[in-house]
């Protein structure tokens, strides 16, 4: 990243990537930092939950994963990436709905007034190793 | 041997973020987190901004571009204080990069602060800079159906542009089917049919920006 005050002097800061790339980045900080408290010596399995609407390609996921971890002790690992499905929750009458069409009304009593309980999830559950 | 974490991936960037809205709301800054496909016409929103409101307000803004600094050079005229990120490949401003860039602005001396992220609609909704709230801008020429293809950021921004109005006849855009597809997702956000090229529905945003200053 450059980052130009009054599009003058010119200041390299930090680098930022695609976001698969620097979420599988934060991942892999998470990742190593539980490995070395529990003195792992190889992660053999990592498991996450990513919400359908944060829109993650767990493709281009798992490829950004690989290529961060390599030459750690996690560079086996295998990743289970499990899309959680949208739920909603009407804070009207209190039912509880599964959309997949993201419409935000209750089909119970109309009410507007939903909040999301399931599809933004962006969390690493546990990791597997000895 | 298997370890429980349970821990949000984003975690760092949110902490970065928490603390990004802590000081602005210490040094009362409204900072507003631009979002839109590439060629929506974030620049010419914001040339239209600081024109109307460049004098009256002390306004800053952030450029977030993959590359170069054209859009701040479009903006240098009005005098403001501009910072460029070149993110050089990344679709997104994280909360990191707002942090370190805070420092070139006197936020005692600020009232609002536009950030004009990378142009994307999927990657910069999730990263939280630490903005008092997102903004959507969407064009006529994009097609209807953006509301219901990226859900996530029109139901997180607290208002939503709907810019280039005056080119409607010219493109199969079914206003009808946007407002439905946005209302369904976000129940009274408000909206702003307008053209930032010529004049049509600027008022109504122009009052609205007013409105976020007095109340802030």
């Amino acid at each position: 990243m450059i980052c130009r005050p009054e599009c003058s002097s010119q200041e390299y800061v930090r680098n930022s990537y695609m976001h698969e790339i620097r979420i599988a980045e934060d991942l892999k900080a998470i990742v190593l930092e539980a490995a070395e408290k529990a003195s792992l010596s190889v992660v053999t399995r990592v498991d996450v939950n990513f919400g359908q609407l944060i829109q993650i390609v767990p493709d281009i996921f798992e490829f950004a994963f690989r290529e961060t971890v390599r030459n750690t002790i996690a560079e086996n690992a295998e990743v289970i990436i499990e899309i959680i499905p949208v739920r909603l929750k009407c804070m009207n009458c209190g039912k509880v709905l599964h959309s997949n069409e993201f419409q935000f009304v209750c089909h119970e009593c109309g009410s507007t007034d939903m909040k999301i309980i399931n599809g933004k999830e962006l969390f690493v559950k546990s990791i597997e190793g000895e | 041997m298997e370890i429980k974490i349970m821990k949000n991936i984003l975690d760092r960037n949110q902490n970065k973020a928490n603390e990004v809205r802590g000081m602005l709301a210490g040094k009362n800054v409204i900072m507003v987190n631009i979002i839109s496909s590439p060629g929506a016409g974030k620049t010419t929103l914001l040339e239209r901004t600081c024109e109307r409101f460049g004098t009256e307000f002390r306004l800053g803004v952030v450029e977030g571009d993959v590359t170069t600094d054209r859009d701040a050079q479009r903006l240098k005229k009005y005098g403001i204080p501009i910072v460029v990120i070149n993110t050089e490949g990344g679709c997104h401003l994280d909360s990191y990069s707002i942090s370190k860039v805070l420092n070139f602005f006197d936020l005692d001396n600020l009232d609002m602060l536009f950030v004009e992220n990378v142009g994307n609609l999927i990657c910069p909704t999730q990263f939280d800079l630490g903005e008092t709230f997102k903004l959507a801008v969407v064009s006529t020429t994009e097609g209807d159906d953006k509301p219901a293809k990226y859900p996530m950021l029109f139901r997180e921004a607290k208002a939503v542009i709907l810019n280039k109005i005056d080119l409607l006849p010219y493109t199969n855009f079914s206003l009808e089917n946007f407002r439905s597809d946005l209302f369904n997702l976000n129940p009274g956000i408000p909206l702003f049919e307008l053209s930032c090229t010529g004049s049509d529905g600027l008022d109504s945003w122009y009052k609205w920006i007013l409105e976020q200053i007095s109340n802030h």
